[in-house]
């Protein structure tokens, strides 16, 4: 369903051009789930930025169910962000003045929903991350692990067909990180969500079907399991 | 996003930081609250002129006057040769050099022009005293109401016909303390002739006059009897001269009335209507607003920077937040509605809380006002607030909250989401 062809990006930083990328190609089918690994400056990042349409490449393209992105324009890479993608990020990003209900809600907004809708949606999100009993909480009452999951289900809200999370347990200890793995882990097998996950974490990156590793701006490994561990 | 949830957004943001908030809300408030004071003392002033001068109407009716030419004018104080009787074999030739005419001669200067139905000289006219039916004499000041000119009274009637007066409302007062009850009765005036004695004329009270400053303290005779007394007070030799004339049109239609200002023009004349004078206060009330507002826009200028600075630093502080919600989808156009709507609402807050402040302390002034001048200055209320003008101000302080958000808001919805998620 993602799939990335000679995809290369230079970033300009005080003159001189820095290859992040350099001719990638990868495919991501539907209800994968897939570890971007590598160490850090090896682009791994430039890679998911560009697979959910956060930035436009330098060269080649990204499509999304065969059609390409770069032909779209901002309002549709919006939408398409909005209605397909949820975001985990290793900072949460959570409004700690607002309601767990507020910040979950986010995208729901964003998209124009109705009341309804937002309503319904929400409950089911923070019931599936199990923190529905937490939704009038100000999210910086939470603990760690409790706020990553409310940013699961802020990336669960409205139904999307990929989630990406960007070292989504690099900020939690090993406990909470483990509960929020397997949260991502159920949400792939039970829901089918697809799920690309940006780490430097051997661990969480080993329970995934597919890693791929990156080096230097190219992928140089990628590892597909045929079987999973349940 | 939906508009009421984009204003819900702003309002809350603008909520996190309240002290910033109100700070910047204070600085619009200050010059909100001073354009609404000027303005409303702008527009108390124009309400208390314009009763003053509605006192008299007539929309047919122009005074008319010889333009003073200034190469050749009697201020120039150049020399003019003497023609040895000019005057006397034309009685109707018009020396350049004066702009005193006589009855003959300003005829003939209208006589030509369509719509123009009659021309009055204005007699100057001193009156001495005033008794209406055997009462106390009390001293009187006379002016001539034009024929076409309505006078504006408190009871009666304005003059509508020969030997008529009607009279000014504090000499009335004294007259009477019931003014309705001097409607209809006759006044005796007392007026001194050149010999130094005083001659009486009586005539019928009309009405008695509403206040206004275009009258001055006038009591006004019919156009009849002010020539009569003119005639009887004159010293001057040969026929009278007249600095100012009175023409009656035979319409109000302002393209005609203009049409005949244009030929006066033409002839050396200058015209004016009983609403030009109007206009020409009005005008010199709205410079004097215009400059007082001036000021208080100089207050809102300077509190837009404080829009501009506030907003700059919450599009700092909320980077973050703004790099999500657009990795989330949201479109630069929420992000800069957003931004915006803070703008305008802080604009808002401080332009209505201005505009109650000002309109209570101008209710509170205006009761003081009153205590101490109520007597040299009936009916004026030192501030006038009017909805209109309290809308506009509003609204163009929100306008000017909107302008200073731009450049914040512009900033905000053209930020990179990801480097704005990696802001520090």
């Amino acid at each position: 369903m993602l799939e990335a062809q000679s995809l290369s990006k230079t970033y300009k930083s005080d003159g001189v051009d820095y290859e992040a990328l350099k001719d990638v190609d990868l495919s991501v089918r539907r209800g994968e789930c897939i570890a971007i690994v590598g160490k850090s400056g090896s682009g791994k990042s430039t890679l998911m930025h560009l697979l959910a349409c956060l930035d436009a490449p330098t060269n080649g393209s990204v499509l999304i169910d065969g059609r390409d992105t770069s032909a779209f324009s901002e309002r549709a890479k919006n939408s398409l962000r909005n209605e397909k993608f949820g975001f985990v990020f290793q900072q949460f990003f959570l409004n700690g003045r607002d309601t767990v209900f507020e910040n979950v809600v986010l995208p729901m907004r964003i998209r124009g929903a109705s009341n309804a809708e937002i309503k319904t949606e929400t409950n089911a999100a923070l019931t599936a991350v199990g923190l529905d009993d937490k939704i009038n909480k100000k999210a910086k009452d939470l603990s760690g692990g409790e706020k990553q999951r409310v940013c699961i289900a802020r990336a669960l809200v409205g139904k999307p067909e990929v989630i990406f999370a960007d070292e989504p347990t690099g900020n939690l200890d090993s406990n909470t990180g483990a509960a929020v793995e397997e949260l991502l882990f159920d949400l792939n097998h039970e829901q089918g969500i697809t799920l690309v996950v940006v780490t430097h974490d051997a661990d969480l990156a080993g329970r995934c079907d597919r890693v791929i590793e990156m080096k230097d701006g190219r992928i140089v490994a990628d590892l597909l399991k045929e079987v999973t561990a349940q | 996003m939906k508009t009421w949830d984009l204003i819900r957004t702003a309002n809350r943001n603008l909520f996190r930081n309240k002290l910033r908030t109100t700070l910047t809300v204070l600085a619009i408030f200050v010059g909100s609250f001073t354009l609404t004071m000027t303005n409303g003392v702008g527009d108390g002033m124009r309400d208390y002129v314009e009763s003053q001068i509605k006192n008299i109407e007539g929309d047919r009716v122009a005074m008319v006057r010889k333009k003073i030419e200034t190469p050749n004018g009697p201020s120039s104080g150049a020399a003019v040769e003497y023609k040895e009787g000019s005057d006397e074999s034309d009685e109707t030739a018009i020396d350049p050099n004066t702009v005193l005419l006589t009855q003959p001669q300003i005829e003939s200067v209208v006589r030509d022009i369509p719509g123009i139905i009659g021309v009055t000289p204005r007699y100057s006219i001193r009156g001495e005293h005033i008794s209406v039916e055997g009462s106390k004499k009390y001293k009187v000041e006379l002016g001539m109401l034009s024929d076409g000119l309505v006078a504006k009274t408190e009871t009666g009637k304005s003059i509508g016909g020969p030997n008529q007066i009607v009279l000014q409302i504090g000499l009335a007062r004294a007259l009477d303390e019931k003014i309705e009850n001097l409607v209809g009765k006759t006044a005796t005036v007392g007026y001194k002739i050149p010999d130094g004695s005083i001659k009486t004329v009586d005539l019928t009270v009309t009405g008695v006059m509403t206040k206004g400053f275009m009258t001055n303290n006038n009591s006004f005779v019919s156009s009849d009897v002010a020539k009569r007394m003119f005639e009887d007070q004159s010293v001057q030799a040969g026929p009278n001269r007249f600095l100012g004339f009175t023409i009656q049109m035979d319409s109000s239609d302002p393209t005609k009335i203009e049409a005949i200002k244009k030929r006066l023009d033409e002839k050396g004349f200058e015209a004016e209507t009983v609403a030009d004078t109007q206009q020409r206060t009005y005008d010199a009330i709205g410079i004097f607003k215009t400059g007082m507002n001036l000021f208080a826009m100089v207050a809102l200028l300077a509190a837009s920077f404080g829009i501009i600075n506030t907003l700059v630093i919450a599009v700092l502080e909320r980077t973050k937040e703004i790099g999500l919600q657009k990795a989330l989808g949201m479109g630069r156009g929420k992000i800069f509605a957003i931004f915006s709507l803070e703008s305008v609402l802080i604009g808002f807050w401080g332009a209505f809380l201005g505009a109650v402040g000002a309109i209570v302390t101008g209710l509170v002034a205006n009761q003081i006002f009153v205590k101490f001048y109520a007597r040299s200055f009936e009916g004026f209320s030192l501030f006038a607030f009017k909805p209109i003008s309290i809308t506009a101000i509003m609204l163009l302080v929100c306008g000017i909250a909107f302008v200073a958000g731009v450049m914040p808001a512009l900033r905000a919805s053209q930020l990179n989401p990801i480097e704005s998620l990696r802001y520090e």
